[in-house]
């Protein structure tokens, strides 16, 4: 590997060729990266990804790709800064709050399908 | 193996989100199954979002405000669509023998003491249980029980409903219920709370009696005002309050200074710690018109009128609609 992380761009790039590269017939709908404008990605884990949506694209009985990213655990602390700006969009103050979400599990995406393979490591084991 | 639900759904105009299973210890225990498995089991039987809630009725529990019932969930879990999450679906509540030391360290506890010793007691999980540093929470899916299992969500449709434990034992013995909306003075009812290790919201003692976990003014009453919760009958409520009361257990020094508690020791006559309440719980005490002044003046009525009368002397709850556990509660059973 030349680069321990990939641009998010080339990311999302690698997961569209992954998918239309051998079957350009099928679609991949990529959803829970909209709030990034930027970002940079664990290499290593971008690659075994590619692998599984390449392996997923060239089952028969499947049309389209489905490619979700939400938290690894359901309640995560976020810090929330409340930025004063002026009018030439300066930053003139800056409050800092912490807020908790909950977030539903994986469980929410899997339908009614009981063929469920966990790639993950355990929770600390990562 | 037996067991009990309260179903998901609309009742008397107000969602209820998730299901509200209740196992019993000993059923699972006649089934020849663990905790886990009978969890698992139940699960499978209901798509819907669901609150799993395992109870002990030989062990006792706390209520957020320092009432302590015969009665415990002893492990909670969440599921959706038949499935329960393998890291974050099950916790278990860490139990507690009797013990003279922690008597002292939570006053509220004196009530342990006199009426009960032998039980086990639980209330919340033990941290160290946990995978990440969630609060009180298992989450499944769509379903969240929180706070020990007396909160219910769905997260998708963010609806909520809180069933506060007395509710949910009287659901099983098929006691007297109140459906309706939380209100104001629930509102500011569950932040007056007591100080416990492993407590039902709080891990470790941080809110003592006379305090407010809420801290906010008047926006307390504001904070859960509109969430449907299925608690017990006032009645119900007046004579643990009353036994609280009699264990000399005080207002706002042993016990939480929660609307009820003051409500009932007024009406008494029974000591209540004024000056132990801090300005900020008189704060939000007074923001749904529970003032000193109010309470300096008893009524000194007998215990027996409280509990009759306890419809007009416990404030809270809107637009409360009474139910027999049995019109509500679905009797079922798992075929293992």
């Amino acid at each position: 590997m030349k680069l321990l992380h990939t641009k998010l761009p080339d990311f999302m790039k690698k997961m569209y060729i992954a998918t239309t590269g051998k079957h350009p017939e099928k679609t991949i709908r990529i959803r829970g990266l909209e709030g990034l404008q930027s970002a940079k990605m664990q290499s290593l884990r971008t690659g075994r990804i590619e692998k599984v949506v390449e392996e997923m694209a060239d089952r028969e009985d499947i049309s389209s790709i489905d490619f979700v990213v939400m938290p690894r655990v359901p309640e995560t602390m976020h810090t929330v800064a409340v930025k004063g700006l002026d009018s030439e969009g300066n930053v003139k103050k800056v409050v800092l709050e912490v807020i908790n979400i909950l977030h539903p599990t994986e469980e929410v995406e899997f339908g009614d399908c009981t063929d469920i393979e966990d790639h993950r490591p355990p929770i600390g084991l990562h | 193996m037996k067991y009990l639900m309260f179903p998901e759904g609309k009742i008397d105009g107000k969602m209820i989100p998730v299901n509200i299973i209740f196992l019993n210890v000993k059923e699972i225990e006649k089934a020849g199954l663990t905790q886990d498995e009978a969890i698992r089991a139940v699960a499978k039987q209901h798509l819907e979002p669901t609150a799993i809630n395992v109870f002990d009725l030989d062990a006792c529990t706390t209520t957020s405000d320092g009432l302590c019932v015969e009665g415990a969930i002893v492990r909670m879990g969440a599921a959706d669509r038949g499935r329960v999450n393998n890291e974050f679906g099950i916790l278990p509540m860490q139990d507690f023998k009797f013990n003279k030391e922690q008597v002292e360290r939570e006053p509220h506890l004196k009530q342990w003491a006199k009426l009960f010793p032998e039980r086990t007691l639980f209330r919340g999980p033990n941290p160290g249980n946990k995978k990440i540093p969630v609060h009180n929470v298992v989450i499944t899916g769509r379903a969240s029980n929180n706070n020990s299992a007396t909160e219910m969500m769905n997260i998708i449709t963010m609806d909520e409903v809180l069933y506060p434990i007395i509710g949910q034992l009287e659901s099983q013995r098929d006691g007297d219920l109140l459906i309706g909306w939380t209100g104001e003075t629930m509102s500011v009812g569950i932040g007056m709370t007591v100080a416990e290790q492993f407590g039902r919201v709080f891990p470790h003692p941080q809110f003592k009696a006379g305090t407010t976990a809420h801290n906010s003014g008047a926006y307390a009453k504001t904070l859960k005002q509109w969430i449907p919760c299925i608690v017990a009958d006032k009645k119900v409520m007046a004579k643990y309050i009353i036994r609280a009361l009699d264990c000399g257990c005080v207002p706002g020094r042993d016990i939480g200074c929660s609307p009820l508690n003051l409500s009932v020791a007024r009406a008494l006559g029974a000591e209540i710690d004024f000056d132990n309440i801090i300005p900020a719980a008189w704060e939000e005490l007074k923001s749904v018109g529970i003032t000193r002044e109010w309470l300096e003046k008893p009524l000194n009525i007998s215990r027996d009128e409280v509990i009759a009368r306890a419809d007009e002397l416990l404030p809270g709850i809107n637009d409360a609609h009474k139910h027999k556990a049995r019109e509500v509660i679905k009797e079922l059973e798992l075929n293992i």
